[in-house]
């Protein structure tokens, strides 16, 4: 409770940083709506050009594409702003005192930065998801979506560990600013489903970069291609690399205090 | 009763790389890096109660923020403990961060381009302040601090000392009962200075929070601590009273004489002469506290004296003489 409390203080207090420079703000609205212009152009050529890739029809394909927007919107909302704050307080010690709240540090860093500007790319993934359930037929149901949505949320916590344990690098290299190229360059491999790449890279991008946990996974779920163990193994995946991923930050910020000065 | 803050054989030893100028050098230590031990901070023990105003005096590099960041909890020991009202500060219990505040003179918390008022209230959620609380903490401290005039303005429109009462604010909005204040002054003019220092003077009568400083201007430490701890080289010089210093670490008098003629005569034969002192018609020498009194006498019987004083050395001086012993 406490936690949406503090989300909520910090979208406040990043709207009102947005809206602090005037010309900034109207240059921000004026690109993101070319933005959304674009976007909805290039949705429509792919609706209009109804093909299946890798055995996929368009309505999974469109949901694919809904999950895989919603990841990037993690990603330019969340990520991105708040490695580019995380690596400047490392460079000049206000991570001091982001340590010293009396609150989960990693959640301080995860929430501190958020790009409102972004928030229609939220809606228009989950529009996205919604129509390509839709258009996938009658032949989905209920316990189907319920997993999708499920290892949907399990694979975003898969790559927001990644990211967390890429950051938390920094603690032990003081530099390491590269630390989110390398999570995006992860992450543009998932922009296909995962059956399009031969099995041995089928296999690297599902295992070693779990890009394909957030993205052709749940949809495998919602077209009920998945057994229940294995929908027990990816979920579990989410818990444990969650687990890690704060274990790694813990002994980060204890050798951070072991190191800086 | 137990101190507020106690530390025992605390000590805190740095690796830092190190390598020699040049090129070759560069190369050689991107392969194999070599480390040098720092020892920033060495088997220092202290006590402090509550309510007390202590000041931290030393160099640069003494060891003095070490020591701070040691005590919030932002350092990790090489060795010792530390025990701040009942907790292990490096723990970093939620507890012990609720009643204590760092604030660091050189480090901004509040967020640049918006009012201070707008981080107030982040710091608020995140510290869980109900709003009552909140209102009359923040009242307490516009009374004193006069906030109000700076809480609408973006942070970067507002002059440095206008920000550091607006640091120091936002870092006692939870009330802590330690406050850490490193460099709470740096940077600011005397009036500056002067309003900072009144402050935490009240606020420590106010509401008996428990005052560790550091600080490089005198002034503050004077006027502000009865209590001073010198560090230096990461050892402790000496722990005591503001008053004691000057007999403790340099037992020296001042004596200062008023002549007829004055330049006729040469004093040091009697003890060390002093030059540039504040009292220029004066000529002053530093001779040991014991042999005052026979000194003053010979002085007395030899000299054509009009006026005669003694007293001790200004604590600048006492200070510097500490860090060189």
């Amino acid at each position: 409770m406490h936690s949406l409390k503090l989300i909520y203080a910090f979208l406040k207090m990043n709207i009102q940083m947005s809206l602090a420079y005037r010309a900034d703000t109207v240059v921000n609205i004026l690109l993101n709506l070319m933005w959304l212009g674009w976007e909805l152009l290039s949705l429509n050529i792919i609706f209009s050009n109804t093909q299946t890739l890798g055995g996929w029809g368009i309505g999974e394909l469109i949901a694919l594409l809904g999950v895989f927007r919603l990841v990037n919107t993690l990603m330019i909302a969340l990520i991105w702003p708040n490695t580019e704050k995380f690596n400047q307080s490392i460079r000049d010690g206000s991570m001091d005192y982001t340590i010293l709240q009396p609150a989960n540090s990693m959640f301080l860093v995860t929430f501190s930065r958020i790009t409102v500007w972004r928030f229609w790319d939220l809606i228009l993934a989950i529009i996205l998801i919604v129509i390509g359930i839709n258009m996938s037929g009658d032949l989905i149901t209920a316990p189907q979506i319920l997993t999708f949505i499920l290892l949907a949320l399990s694979g975003i916590i898969v790559i927001y560990s990644l990211w967390i344990v890429l950051i938390a690098l920094t603690f032990w290299f003081t530099k390491f600013d590269n630390n989110v190229t390398i999570l995006q360059a992860l992450l543009d491999a998932g922009r296909y489903p995962a059956t399009v790449y031969p099995v041995w890279l089928r296999v690297i991008v599902t295992f070693i970069i779990p890009i394909a946990v957030a993205t052709t996974i749940p949809l495998q779920a919602l077209r009920g291609e998945l057994a229940f163990n294995q929908v027990l193994i990816f979920f579990f995946i989410g818990v444990a690399s969650f687990i890690i991923a704060s274990r790694v930050w813990k002994s980060g910020l204890k050798r951070y205090s072991g190191a800086s000065s | 009763m137990t101190p507020t803050i106690s530390v025992q054989q605390l000590s805190k030893t740095y690796e830092v790389p190190e390598r020699e100028g040049g090129f070759s050098a560069a190369v050689r230590s991107f392969f194999k890096r070599k480390y040098k031990d720092v020892k920033a901070v060495q088997e220092v023990n202290f006590n402090i109660e509550q309510g007390e105003v202590v000041g931290f005096l030393g160099p640069n590099g003494a060891g003095k923020t070490t020591t701070l960041k040691m005590l919030s909890g932002l350092l990790h020991p090489t060795s010792g403990t530390a025990n701040v009202l009942g907790f292990t500060p490096w723990e970093l219990k939620n507890d012990y961060l609720r009643s204590m505040t760092l604030v660091m003179g050189q480090r901004n918390r509040l967020s640049w381009d918006i009012p201070a008022a707008d981080s107030f209230l982040l710091n608020q959620a995140i510290y869980r302040i109900p709003d009552d609380e909140y209102k009359e903490t923040y009242k307490e401290l516009d009374e004193l601090l006069e906030l109000e005039p700076l809480m609408k303005k973006p942070v970067r429109n507002l002059s440095l000392g206008e920000r550091m009462k607006c640091e120091i604010a936002v870092g006692l909005l939870h009330r802590p009962k330690v406050l850490f204040l490193d460099e709470p002054t740096i940077g600011l003019d005397i009036t500056g200075q002067a309003r900072i220092r009144e402050f935490l003077q009240e606020y420590n009568k106010r509401t008996g929070a428990t005052i560790i400083l550091t600080s490089h201007y005198m002034a503050d430490v004077t006027a502000l601590c009865e209590r001073i701890i010198i560090i230096h080289h990461g050892q402790l010089k000496y722990d005591g009273g503001i008053n004691d210093l000057s007999k403790k670490i340099a037992p020296f008098k001042l004596i200062g004489v008023l002549m007829e003629n004055a330049d006729a005569h040469d004093l040091s034969q009697y003890g060390e002469p002093v030059e540039n002192m504040e009292d220029a018609d004066k000529k002053f020498i530093q001779v040991k506290a014991d042999e005052v009194t026979r000194i003053t006498s010979r002085l007395l019987a030899d000299l054509p004296i009009r006026d005669i004083t003694i007293a001790d050395p200004p604590i600048e001086d006492v200070i510097e003489q500490a860090f060189n012993a």
